[in-house]
Protein backbone atom coordinates (compact mmCIF):
# COMPACT_ATOMS: atom_id res chain seq x y z
CA UNK A 1 0.00 0.00 0.00
CA UNK A 2 2.88 2.44 1.33
CA UNK A 3 4.66 1.69 -2.26
CA UNK A 4 1.59 2.16 -4.46
CA UNK A 5 1.06 5.44 -2.67
CA UNK A 6 4.79 6.63 -3.59
CA UNK A 7 4.04 5.49 -6.91
CA UNK A 8 0.98 7.44 -7.10
CA UNK A 9 2.67 10.45 -5.80
CA UNK A 10 5.64 10.16 -7.86
CA UNK A 11 3.37 10.03 -10.98
CA UNK A 12 1.18 13.02 -9.57
CA UNK A 13 4.65 14.89 -9.33
CA UNK A 14 5.46 14.26 -12.67
CA UNK A 15 2.13 15.18 -14.40
CA UNK A 16 2.27 18.48 -12.31
CA UNK A 17 6.03 18.95 -13.72
CA UNK A 18 4.38 18.29 -17.01
CA UNK A 19 1.70 20.34 -16.92
CA UNK A 20 3.80 23.54 -15.03
CA UNK A 21 4.71 25.34 -18.05
CA UNK A 22 1.48 24.59 -20.07
CA UNK A 23 -0.68 25.67 -21.52
CA UNK A 24 1.45 29.31 -21.78
CA UNK A 25 4.57 27.47 -22.85
CA UNK A 26 5.07 29.89 -26.04
CA UNK A 27 5.21 33.06 -23.93
CA UNK A 28 7.09 31.32 -20.89
CA UNK A 29 9.73 30.75 -24.44
CA UNK A 30 9.87 33.91 -25.42
CA UNK A 31 10.33 35.08 -22.17
CA UNK A 32 13.32 32.96 -21.78
CA UNK A 33 14.59 34.09 -25.54
CA UNK A 34 13.97 37.87 -24.66
CA UNK A 35 15.71 37.41 -21.25
CA UNK A 36 18.89 35.51 -22.65
CA UNK A 37 19.61 38.20 -25.86
CA UNK A 38 18.73 41.38 -22.90
CA UNK A 39 21.89 40.01 -21.08
CA UNK A 40 24.09 40.33 -24.01
CA UNK A 41 22.41 43.41 -25.64
CA UNK A 42 24.90 45.98 -24.64
CA UNK A 43 27.21 43.16 -26.65
CA UNK A 44 25.20 43.06 -29.73
CA UNK A 45 24.86 46.64 -30.09
CA UNK A 46 28.75 46.94 -29.82
CA UNK A 47 29.29 44.61 -32.71
CA UNK A 48 26.41 46.56 -34.70
CA UNK A 49 27.02 50.04 -33.77
CA UNK A 50 30.68 51.49 -33.99
CA UNK A 51 29.92 54.37 -32.50
CA UNK A 52 29.75 52.53 -28.67
CA UNK A 53 32.86 50.91 -29.15
CA UNK A 54 35.95 53.12 -27.42
CA UNK A 55 38.57 53.01 -30.22
CA UNK A 56 42.03 54.37 -28.91
CA UNK A 57 43.68 56.78 -31.22
CA UNK A 58 47.13 55.10 -30.94
CA UNK A 59 49.03 53.08 -28.67
CA UNK A 60 49.68 55.52 -25.67
CA UNK A 61 46.51 57.41 -26.01
CA UNK A 62 45.40 57.87 -22.41
CA UNK A 63 41.67 58.18 -21.06
CA UNK A 64 40.07 61.68 -20.45
CA UNK A 65 38.66 62.74 -16.93
CA UNK A 66 35.43 63.47 -16.86
CA UNK A 67 36.06 67.32 -16.78
CA UNK A 68 37.93 67.24 -19.85
CA UNK A 69 35.28 65.10 -21.64
CA UNK A 70 32.71 68.01 -20.85
CA UNK A 71 34.74 70.54 -21.64
CA UNK A 72 35.43 68.82 -25.25
CA UNK A 73 31.41 68.25 -25.26
CA UNK A 74 31.26 71.90 -24.76
CA UNK A 75 33.42 73.37 -27.09
CA UNK A 76 31.72 70.40 -29.76
CA UNK A 77 27.97 71.85 -28.87
CA UNK A 78 28.53 74.91 -26.84
CA UNK A 79 24.16 75.11 -26.43
CA UNK A 80 24.34 71.55 -25.24
CA UNK A 81 23.25 71.30 -21.78
CA UNK A 82 24.71 67.76 -20.02
CA UNK A 83 22.87 65.83 -17.71
CA UNK A 84 25.12 63.03 -16.89
CA UNK A 85 28.32 61.07 -18.10
CA UNK A 86 29.02 57.32 -17.24
CA UNK A 87 31.57 54.27 -18.46
CA UNK A 88 29.67 51.27 -19.06
CA UNK A 89 31.31 48.42 -17.56
CA UNK A 90 34.36 47.86 -20.00
CA UNK A 91 37.01 49.46 -21.48
CA UNK A 92 35.52 48.62 -24.37
CA UNK A 93 32.13 50.73 -24.59
CA UNK A 94 32.60 54.19 -25.33
CA UNK A 95 31.41 56.91 -22.33
CA UNK A 96 27.67 57.51 -22.45
CA UNK A 97 26.83 61.35 -22.33
CA UNK A 98 23.42 62.16 -21.64
CA UNK A 99 22.78 65.51 -23.20
CA UNK A 100 19.51 68.18 -23.99
CA UNK A 101 19.76 70.05 -27.29
CA UNK A 102 18.49 73.45 -27.46
CA UNK A 103 15.41 72.02 -29.22
CA UNK A 104 14.35 69.88 -26.36
CA UNK A 105 15.44 66.70 -27.96
CA UNK A 106 17.19 64.60 -24.92
CA UNK A 107 19.64 61.57 -26.43
CA UNK A 108 22.83 59.52 -25.33
CA UNK A 109 26.00 60.87 -26.98
CA UNK A 110 28.48 58.07 -27.55
CA UNK A 111 31.88 59.81 -26.17
CA UNK A 112 35.28 58.45 -27.12
CA UNK A 113 37.18 58.32 -23.68
CA UNK A 114 40.78 59.15 -25.60
CA UNK A 115 39.45 62.20 -27.43
CA UNK A 116 36.58 63.40 -26.07
CA UNK A 117 35.04 63.14 -29.96
CA UNK A 118 31.30 62.42 -30.71
CA UNK A 119 31.56 59.27 -32.10
CA UNK A 120 27.38 59.28 -32.47
CA UNK A 121 23.95 59.55 -30.87
CA UNK A 122 21.50 56.74 -29.73
CA UNK A 123 19.42 55.85 -32.20
CA UNK A 124 15.48 55.88 -32.53
CA UNK A 125 15.53 52.16 -31.80
CA UNK A 126 17.16 51.32 -28.70
CA UNK A 127 17.75 47.63 -28.92
CA UNK A 128 18.84 47.45 -25.27
CA UNK A 129 15.79 49.31 -24.01
CA UNK A 130 13.30 47.63 -26.18
CA UNK A 131 14.50 43.98 -25.11
CA UNK A 132 14.46 44.63 -21.45
CA UNK A 133 10.99 46.29 -21.89
CA UNK A 134 9.43 42.62 -23.92
CA UNK A 135 11.31 40.70 -21.33
CA UNK A 136 10.80 42.88 -18.17
CA UNK A 137 7.28 43.91 -18.47
CA UNK A 138 6.00 42.54 -21.74
CA UNK A 139 5.68 46.29 -22.77
CA UNK A 140 2.81 46.91 -21.05
CA UNK A 141 2.98 50.67 -19.82
CA UNK A 142 3.41 52.03 -16.19
CA UNK A 143 0.70 54.14 -15.94
CA UNK A 144 0.05 53.74 -12.13
CA UNK A 145 2.60 52.10 -10.40
CA UNK A 146 3.75 48.68 -11.56
CA UNK A 147 2.59 47.60 -14.88
CA UNK A 148 0.06 44.91 -15.10
CA UNK A 149 2.84 42.98 -18.04
CA UNK A 150 5.72 43.54 -14.89
CA UNK A 151 3.35 41.17 -12.84
CA UNK A 152 2.88 38.70 -15.98
CA UNK A 153 6.40 37.77 -16.50
CA UNK A 154 7.53 37.99 -12.87
CA UNK A 155 4.94 35.22 -11.70
CA UNK A 156 6.20 32.97 -13.82
CA UNK A 157 9.11 32.92 -11.37
CA UNK A 158 6.67 30.85 -9.19
CA UNK A 159 6.39 27.81 -11.96
CA UNK A 160 9.87 28.03 -12.98
CA UNK A 161 10.56 27.32 -9.30
CA UNK A 162 8.31 24.37 -8.66
CA UNK A 163 9.04 22.91 -12.62
CA UNK A 164 12.74 23.18 -10.85
CA UNK A 165 11.55 21.32 -7.47
CA UNK A 166 9.14 18.75 -9.06
CA UNK A 167 11.93 17.94 -11.91
CA UNK A 168 14.27 16.90 -9.22
CA UNK A 169 11.94 14.76 -7.38
CA UNK A 170 10.57 13.00 -10.34
CA UNK A 171 14.39 12.55 -11.84
CA UNK A 172 15.78 9.74 -9.67
CA UNK A 173 19.14 10.01 -7.56
CA UNK A 174 19.64 13.34 -10.67
CA UNK A 175 23.58 13.08 -8.91
CA UNK A 176 24.00 9.94 -11.28
CA UNK A 177 23.99 12.36 -14.30
CA UNK A 178 26.93 14.42 -13.55
CA UNK A 179 29.04 11.33 -13.41
CA UNK A 180 27.58 9.55 -16.21
CA UNK A 181 25.93 12.26 -18.99
CA UNK A 182 23.65 10.51 -21.27
CA UNK A 183 22.38 12.09 -24.55
CA UNK A 184 21.87 9.45 -27.20
CA UNK A 185 21.64 11.05 -30.45
CA UNK A 186 20.21 7.97 -32.20
CA UNK A 187 17.86 6.45 -30.68
CA UNK A 188 14.74 9.36 -32.37
CA UNK A 189 13.44 12.76 -31.32
CA UNK A 190 12.05 12.16 -28.23
CA UNK A 191 14.59 9.86 -26.69
CA UNK A 192 17.13 12.80 -27.65
CA UNK A 193 14.75 15.44 -26.51
CA UNK A 194 14.72 13.56 -23.21
CA UNK A 195 18.32 13.69 -22.55
CA UNK A 196 18.72 16.58 -23.33
CA UNK A 197 16.09 18.16 -21.16
CA UNK A 198 17.67 16.14 -18.11
CA UNK A 199 20.72 16.61 -18.56
CA UNK A 200 20.76 20.22 -19.42
CA UNK A 201 18.15 20.53 -16.25
CA UNK A 202 20.90 18.89 -13.92
CA UNK A 203 23.58 21.46 -14.70
CA UNK A 204 21.65 24.23 -14.76
CA UNK A 205 20.09 23.83 -11.19
CA UNK A 206 22.05 26.44 -10.24
CA UNK A 207 20.20 28.85 -12.66
CA UNK A 208 17.06 27.99 -12.60
CA UNK A 209 17.18 28.44 -9.24
CA UNK A 210 18.65 31.76 -9.20
CA UNK A 211 16.52 33.41 -12.37
CA UNK A 212 13.30 31.71 -10.62
CA UNK A 213 13.76 33.18 -7.05
CA UNK A 214 15.50 36.45 -8.56
CA UNK A 215 12.42 36.56 -10.86
CA UNK A 216 9.53 35.93 -7.67
CA UNK A 217 11.62 38.87 -6.06
CA UNK A 218 10.78 41.20 -9.04
CA UNK A 219 7.18 40.30 -8.43
CA UNK A 220 7.87 40.87 -4.47
CA UNK A 221 9.50 44.08 -5.59
CA UNK A 222 6.07 45.24 -7.35
CA UNK A 223 3.68 44.26 -4.91
CA UNK A 224 5.80 46.25 -1.72
CA UNK A 225 6.30 49.05 -4.13
CA UNK A 226 2.88 49.21 -4.85
CA UNK A 227 1.71 49.14 -1.82
CA UNK A 228 4.04 51.89 -1.14
CA UNK A 229 5.79 50.13 1.25
CA UNK A 230 10.02 51.07 1.11
CA UNK A 231 13.25 48.68 2.58
CA UNK A 232 15.67 51.47 1.17
CA UNK A 233 17.64 52.67 3.85
CA UNK A 234 19.19 54.74 1.44
CA UNK A 235 18.83 58.59 3.06
CA UNK A 236 17.45 61.38 0.96
CA UNK A 237 19.30 63.99 -0.23
CA UNK A 238 17.65 67.15 0.64
CA UNK A 239 18.31 70.15 -1.82
CA UNK A 240 21.32 72.09 -0.85
CA UNK A 241 19.68 75.08 1.42
CA UNK A 242 19.18 78.02 0.31
CA UNK A 243 21.39 80.11 2.42
CA UNK A 244 24.60 77.75 1.17
CA UNK A 245 23.98 79.24 -2.22
CA UNK A 246 25.59 82.70 -2.72
CA UNK A 247 24.07 85.05 -4.73
CA UNK A 248 25.94 86.37 -7.86
CA UNK A 249 27.35 89.65 -8.33
CA UNK A 250 26.03 89.78 -11.97
CA UNK A 251 23.44 88.12 -13.93
CA UNK A 252 25.72 84.96 -14.48
CA UNK A 253 25.68 82.00 -12.22
CA UNK A 254 27.98 81.99 -9.20
CA UNK A 255 30.63 79.42 -10.20
CA UNK A 256 30.86 75.74 -9.07
CA UNK A 257 33.41 73.34 -9.07
CA UNK A 258 33.98 70.89 -11.93
CA UNK A 259 33.99 67.10 -12.38
CA UNK A 260 37.46 66.49 -11.69
CA UNK A 261 37.22 68.77 -8.21
CA UNK A 262 33.82 66.84 -6.84
CA UNK A 263 35.67 63.84 -7.87
CA UNK A 264 38.91 64.47 -6.15
CA UNK A 265 37.18 65.59 -2.83
CA UNK A 266 34.83 61.91 -3.00
CA UNK A 267 37.06 60.01 -3.53
CA UNK A 268 39.20 61.15 -0.71
CA UNK A 269 36.77 61.53 1.73
CA UNK A 270 34.89 58.62 0.79
CA UNK A 271 37.33 56.02 0.98
CA UNK A 272 36.85 52.94 -1.99
CA UNK A 273 34.42 55.24 -4.18
CA UNK A 274 35.21 54.47 -7.34
CA UNK A 275 33.46 56.84 -9.97
CA UNK A 276 32.42 55.43 -13.34
CA UNK A 277 29.33 58.31 -13.46
CA UNK A 278 29.09 61.81 -12.89
CA UNK A 279 25.67 62.99 -12.86
CA UNK A 280 25.86 67.35 -13.00
CA UNK A 281 23.44 69.13 -10.94
CA UNK A 282 19.73 69.23 -11.89
CA UNK A 283 19.69 72.71 -11.15
CA UNK A 284 21.01 75.36 -9.16
CA UNK A 285 20.45 73.81 -6.00
CA UNK A 286 21.72 70.48 -6.97
CA UNK A 287 24.52 68.38 -5.65
CA UNK A 288 27.08 66.68 -7.89
CA UNK A 289 26.23 63.31 -7.86
CA UNK A 290 29.18 60.67 -8.28
CA UNK A 291 29.34 56.98 -8.02
CA UNK A 292 30.64 53.37 -9.23
CA UNK A 293 30.71 49.77 -8.26
CA UNK A 294 32.11 49.32 -4.73
CA UNK A 295 34.00 46.36 -3.35
CA UNK A 296 30.54 44.28 -3.69
CA UNK A 297 30.68 44.30 -7.23
CA UNK A 298 26.60 43.93 -7.37
CA UNK A 299 26.22 47.08 -5.59
CA UNK A 300 27.12 51.05 -6.64
CA UNK A 301 28.28 53.32 -3.78
CA UNK A 302 27.46 56.85 -4.76
CA UNK A 303 28.41 60.32 -2.84
CA UNK A 304 26.78 63.65 -3.16
CA UNK A 305 29.46 66.72 -3.93
CA UNK A 306 28.10 70.33 -3.01
CA UNK A 307 29.68 72.13 -5.28
CA UNK A 308 29.31 75.32 -3.03
CA UNK A 309 30.47 74.89 0.05
CA UNK A 310 32.96 70.94 -0.97
CA UNK A 311 31.26 69.21 1.69
CA UNK A 312 30.32 65.57 0.53
CA UNK A 313 26.33 66.06 1.78
CA UNK A 314 25.63 62.20 1.27
CA UNK A 315 27.16 58.92 0.78
CA UNK A 316 25.56 55.61 0.24
CA UNK A 317 28.39 52.85 0.58
CA UNK A 318 28.04 48.90 0.57
CA UNK A 319 29.03 48.91 4.31
CA UNK A 320 26.03 51.50 4.76
CA UNK A 321 22.81 48.65 3.33
CA UNK A 322 20.81 46.61 5.95
CA UNK A 323 21.61 43.01 5.98
CA UNK A 324 18.25 42.50 4.55
CA UNK A 325 19.06 45.37 1.44
CA UNK A 326 22.40 42.95 0.96
CA UNK A 327 19.83 40.60 -0.31
CA UNK A 328 17.40 42.53 -1.96
CA UNK A 329 19.55 44.52 -3.70
CA UNK A 330 21.83 41.31 -4.90
CA UNK A 331 18.71 40.07 -6.63
CA UNK A 332 18.95 42.29 -9.89
CA UNK A 333 22.14 42.39 -10.72
CA UNK A 334 21.92 38.32 -10.21
CA UNK A 335 18.83 38.06 -12.59
CA UNK A 336 20.57 40.55 -15.30
CA UNK A 337 23.99 39.07 -14.69
CA UNK A 338 25.73 42.56 -15.31
CA UNK A 339 28.30 42.38 -12.14
CA UNK A 340 31.13 40.74 -13.60
CA UNK A 341 31.78 42.17 -16.92
CA UNK A 342 31.89 40.17 -20.21
CA UNK A 343 32.68 36.96 -18.69
CA UNK A 344 29.37 36.41 -16.60
CA UNK A 345 27.34 37.83 -18.93
CA UNK A 346 28.67 35.16 -21.59
CA UNK A 347 27.95 32.68 -18.71
CA UNK A 348 24.35 34.01 -17.91
CA UNK A 349 23.63 34.45 -22.01
CA UNK A 350 24.75 30.69 -22.39
CA UNK A 351 22.30 28.98 -19.19
CA UNK A 352 19.55 31.63 -20.59
CA UNK A 353 19.84 30.02 -24.26
CA UNK A 354 19.97 26.99 -22.29
CA UNK A 355 16.73 27.36 -20.16
CA UNK A 356 15.22 28.46 -23.44
CA UNK A 357 16.01 24.61 -25.32
CA UNK A 358 14.11 23.13 -21.77
CA UNK A 359 11.07 25.27 -22.40
CA UNK A 360 11.03 23.68 -26.15
CA UNK A 361 12.23 20.55 -25.01
CA UNK A 362 10.18 20.05 -22.69
CA UNK A 363 7.11 21.17 -24.91
CA UNK A 364 8.76 18.56 -27.46
CA UNK A 365 8.61 15.95 -25.08
CA UNK A 366 5.29 17.08 -24.10
CA UNK A 367 3.79 16.74 -27.15
CA UNK A 368 4.86 13.10 -27.40
CA UNK A 369 4.23 11.56 -24.20
CA UNK A 370 2.49 13.60 -22.06
CA UNK A 371 -0.27 14.13 -23.87
CA UNK A 372 -0.53 10.29 -24.56
CA UNK A 373 0.27 9.44 -21.09
CA UNK A 374 -3.25 11.91 -19.97
CA UNK A 375 -5.27 9.99 -22.73
CA UNK A 376 -4.00 6.79 -21.48
CA UNK A 377 -5.08 8.21 -17.86
CA UNK A 378 -8.11 9.17 -19.05
CA UNK A 379 -9.23 5.74 -20.65
CA UNK A 380 -8.10 4.20 -17.50
CA UNK A 381 -9.76 6.09 -14.84
CA UNK A 382 -13.09 5.53 -17.26
CA UNK A 383 -12.38 1.48 -16.71
CA UNK A 384 -11.35 0.89 -13.43
CA UNK A 385 -13.23 3.08 -10.34
CA UNK A 386 -10.13 2.07 -8.14
CA UNK A 387 -7.36 4.07 -10.04
CA UNK A 388 -9.93 7.26 -10.45
CA UNK A 389 -9.75 7.30 -6.88
CA UNK A 390 -6.64 7.14 -6.48
CA UNK A 391 -5.79 9.93 -9.09
CA UNK A 392 -8.86 11.70 -7.78
CA UNK A 393 -7.67 11.85 -4.46
CA UNK A 394 -4.21 13.12 -5.67
CA UNK A 395 -5.22 15.71 -7.86
CA UNK A 396 -6.84 17.03 -4.29
CA UNK A 397 -3.87 16.63 -2.53
CA UNK A 398 -1.93 19.31 -5.28
CA UNK A 399 -4.51 21.98 -4.62
CA UNK A 400 -3.20 24.16 -2.12
CA UNK B 1 -5.37 14.79 -13.19
CA UNK B 2 -8.50 17.33 -13.11
CA UNK B 3 -9.58 15.36 -16.38
CA UNK B 4 -9.44 12.19 -14.77
CA UNK B 5 -12.11 13.26 -12.35
CA UNK B 6 -13.76 15.28 -15.49
CA UNK B 7 -14.48 11.77 -17.19
CA UNK B 8 -16.08 10.21 -14.33
CA UNK B 9 -18.42 13.86 -13.83
CA UNK B 10 -20.22 15.42 -16.18
CA UNK B 11 -17.63 18.14 -17.65
CA UNK B 12 -19.43 21.62 -17.36
CA UNK B 13 -20.00 23.83 -20.96
CA UNK B 14 -16.89 26.11 -19.11
CA UNK B 15 -14.46 23.27 -18.44
CA UNK B 16 -15.21 21.81 -21.93
CA UNK B 17 -13.87 25.25 -23.15
CA UNK B 18 -11.15 25.57 -21.01
CA UNK B 19 -9.99 22.37 -22.67
CA UNK B 20 -10.67 23.11 -25.73
CA UNK B 21 -9.39 26.38 -26.33
CA UNK B 22 -6.12 26.59 -23.23
CA UNK B 23 -3.52 26.66 -25.57
CA UNK B 24 -4.98 29.95 -27.38
CA UNK B 25 -4.06 31.37 -24.34
CA UNK B 26 -0.35 31.75 -25.81
CA UNK B 27 -1.80 33.49 -29.02
CA UNK B 28 -4.05 35.86 -26.39
CA UNK B 29 -0.64 36.22 -24.56
CA UNK B 30 1.48 37.35 -27.68
CA UNK B 31 -1.24 39.74 -28.71
CA UNK B 32 -0.25 41.87 -25.25
CA UNK B 33 2.28 42.98 -26.73
CA UNK B 34 1.82 43.58 -30.03
CA UNK B 35 -1.12 45.69 -28.96
CA UNK B 36 0.83 47.86 -26.73
CA UNK B 37 3.72 48.49 -28.92
CA UNK B 38 2.92 51.27 -31.12
CA UNK B 39 2.15 53.01 -27.44
CA UNK B 40 5.92 51.65 -26.36
CA UNK B 41 7.62 53.36 -29.39
CA UNK B 42 5.65 56.47 -28.74
CA UNK B 43 6.56 57.20 -25.13
CA UNK B 44 10.30 56.47 -26.21
CA UNK B 45 10.10 59.21 -28.37
CA UNK B 46 8.19 61.30 -25.98
CA UNK B 47 10.78 60.50 -23.51
CA UNK B 48 13.81 61.53 -26.23
CA UNK B 49 12.34 64.78 -26.22
CA UNK B 50 11.17 64.43 -29.85
CA UNK B 51 7.84 65.03 -30.01
CA UNK B 52 7.95 68.25 -28.32
CA UNK B 53 7.90 69.76 -24.70
CA UNK B 54 4.73 67.67 -24.08
CA UNK B 55 0.73 68.32 -24.16
CA UNK B 56 -0.72 71.40 -24.31
CA UNK B 57 2.03 73.76 -24.27
CA UNK B 58 1.67 77.01 -23.76
CA UNK B 59 4.49 78.81 -25.60
CA UNK B 60 6.43 81.94 -24.58
CA UNK B 61 5.29 83.01 -21.11
CA UNK B 62 6.74 86.50 -20.04
CA UNK B 63 8.51 86.44 -16.62
CA UNK B 64 9.60 89.67 -16.25
CA UNK B 65 12.60 89.87 -18.37
CA UNK B 66 12.20 86.11 -18.95
CA UNK B 67 10.11 83.97 -20.82
CA UNK B 68 9.12 80.71 -20.46
CA UNK B 69 7.29 77.64 -22.16
CA UNK B 70 5.20 75.69 -20.13
CA UNK B 71 3.43 72.17 -21.14
CA UNK B 72 2.12 68.96 -19.28
CA UNK B 73 3.83 66.10 -19.74
CA UNK B 74 0.53 63.90 -20.58
CA UNK B 75 -2.80 65.12 -21.04
CA UNK B 76 -4.33 63.16 -18.65
CA UNK B 77 -5.67 63.80 -15.11
CA UNK B 78 -3.11 64.10 -11.77
CA UNK B 79 -1.66 60.52 -10.69
CA UNK B 80 -2.30 59.39 -7.00
CA UNK B 81 1.20 58.71 -5.39
CA UNK B 82 -0.45 56.40 -2.30
CA UNK B 83 -0.98 58.63 0.77
CA UNK B 84 1.13 61.51 -0.82
CA UNK B 85 -1.40 62.58 -2.70
CA UNK B 86 -2.39 63.90 -6.51
CA UNK B 87 0.91 64.77 -8.86
CA UNK B 88 0.21 66.56 -12.62
CA UNK B 89 3.86 66.12 -13.82
CA UNK B 90 4.95 68.89 -15.86
CA UNK B 91 7.49 70.74 -18.20
CA UNK B 92 8.98 74.07 -19.35
CA UNK B 93 11.83 75.60 -21.79
CA UNK B 94 13.68 78.93 -20.68
CA UNK B 95 13.84 81.46 -23.66
CA UNK B 96 17.26 80.83 -25.06
CA UNK B 97 18.82 83.88 -24.02
CA UNK B 98 17.91 84.02 -20.14
CA UNK B 99 19.46 80.04 -19.48
CA UNK B 100 22.42 81.11 -18.43
CA UNK B 101 20.49 83.97 -16.36
CA UNK B 102 17.57 81.97 -13.89
CA UNK B 103 19.01 80.40 -11.31
CA UNK B 104 15.67 78.00 -10.42
CA UNK B 105 11.98 78.28 -11.80
CA UNK B 106 8.97 77.11 -9.43
CA UNK B 107 5.68 76.01 -9.79
CA UNK B 108 2.82 76.23 -7.74
CA UNK B 109 -0.99 76.44 -7.61
CA UNK B 110 -2.07 80.02 -6.51
CA UNK B 111 -0.13 83.29 -5.54
CA UNK B 112 3.01 82.31 -3.56
CA UNK B 113 3.26 84.72 -0.55
CA UNK B 114 7.07 84.51 -0.87
CA UNK B 115 9.58 82.77 -2.52
CA UNK B 116 10.17 80.08 -0.06
CA UNK B 117 6.76 78.89 -1.07
CA UNK B 118 7.25 79.69 -4.68
CA UNK B 119 6.32 75.36 -4.98
CA UNK B 120 7.80 72.96 -6.29
CA UNK B 121 11.81 73.35 -8.75
CA UNK B 122 12.39 72.43 -11.42
CA UNK B 123 14.39 69.91 -12.25
CA UNK B 124 16.71 69.36 -15.53
CA UNK B 125 18.42 72.19 -17.72
CA UNK B 126 17.01 75.03 -19.58
CA UNK B 127 15.90 73.50 -22.16
CA UNK B 128 13.81 70.75 -20.95
CA UNK B 129 12.98 70.68 -17.24
CA UNK B 130 10.41 69.04 -15.29
CA UNK B 131 8.33 69.16 -12.31
CA UNK B 132 5.68 67.12 -10.31
CA UNK B 133 2.98 69.55 -8.89
CA UNK B 134 0.92 68.52 -5.88
CA UNK B 135 -3.30 68.77 -7.27
CA UNK B 136 -4.97 68.89 -4.20
CA UNK B 137 -8.57 67.38 -5.43
CA UNK B 138 -10.52 70.27 -3.95
CA UNK B 139 -8.35 72.70 -6.06
CA UNK B 140 -10.80 75.56 -7.76
CA UNK B 141 -11.21 75.11 -10.99
CA UNK B 142 -10.59 78.63 -11.77
CA UNK B 143 -7.39 78.15 -9.93
CA UNK B 144 -4.03 80.16 -11.52
CA UNK B 145 -0.95 78.35 -12.13
CA UNK B 146 2.04 80.90 -10.76
CA UNK B 147 5.45 80.49 -12.09
CA UNK B 148 8.22 81.91 -9.96
CA UNK B 149 11.40 82.35 -11.48
CA UNK B 150 14.52 83.75 -9.25
CA UNK B 151 17.71 84.90 -10.87
CA UNK B 152 21.42 84.28 -9.52
CA UNK B 153 20.91 87.90 -9.13
CA UNK B 154 18.71 87.43 -6.37
CA UNK B 155 15.84 88.92 -8.82
CA UNK B 156 12.25 87.64 -8.65
CA UNK B 157 9.57 87.61 -11.19
CA UNK B 158 6.15 86.12 -11.38
CA UNK B 159 3.70 84.97 -13.77
CA UNK B 160 0.44 83.33 -14.29
CA UNK B 161 -1.59 80.78 -16.14
CA UNK B 162 -5.06 79.08 -15.71
CA UNK B 163 -4.79 76.06 -14.94
CA UNK B 164 -7.61 75.11 -17.36
CA UNK B 165 -5.53 76.27 -19.87
CA UNK B 166 -2.45 74.21 -19.25
CA UNK B 167 -4.06 71.29 -18.52
CA UNK B 168 -7.80 70.79 -19.77
CA UNK B 169 -7.34 67.11 -18.12
CA UNK B 170 -6.85 68.20 -14.57
CA UNK B 171 -9.90 70.58 -14.99
CA UNK B 172 -11.90 67.82 -15.92
CA UNK B 173 -10.74 65.88 -13.44
CA UNK B 174 -11.78 68.72 -10.67
CA UNK B 175 -15.04 68.84 -11.41
CA UNK B 176 -15.13 65.37 -10.88
CA UNK B 177 -13.63 65.75 -7.54
CA UNK B 178 -16.79 68.55 -6.25
CA UNK B 179 -14.13 70.61 -6.10
CA UNK B 180 -15.26 73.10 -4.01
CA UNK B 181 -12.78 75.60 -2.04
Amino acid sequence: MAQQSKKSKSRLWFLVHSWLALPIWFFVLIVCVTGTLAVVSQEIVWLANPDVRASKPNDDAERLSFQQVLDALKQAEPDMAVRYISQPDGSHFALNAAVTFPDGTAPILYVNPYTGAIQGKSPDFNFEGFTRALHGWWLVPFTNGYSWGWYLVSLLGLPMLASLVTGLVVYKRFWKGFFKPTLRFNHGARIFWGDFHRLSGIWSIWFIAVISITGTWFLIQALLADNHITLSTEPITPVIAREDVPLSDSKAPVPRIDLDEATRIATTQVPGLDVTFAQLPSNAYGHIYLGGRGWYPLMFQTASVNPYTRKVDASFLVGDRSALEFVTESMRPLHTGDFGGLAIKLIWAFFGLLLSMMVLSGLLIWTKRTAQATAAALKRADRTPRATKVTGEAATEMQP
Amino acid sequence: MSQARDAVTAPSPLKQWWLKWRFHLNILLLLIPLGFMPKYFADAKMFRGESGLGANPIENIAVGPWSISLSELLAEAPRQDGPAGYFKAFNASLCSSCGSEVKAAYLRIGKPRSLRAAGTIFFGNPHRMSTSLPVPARTRADAELWITLEGWDGSLHQASVPLAKASPATLAWLNKQGGKP
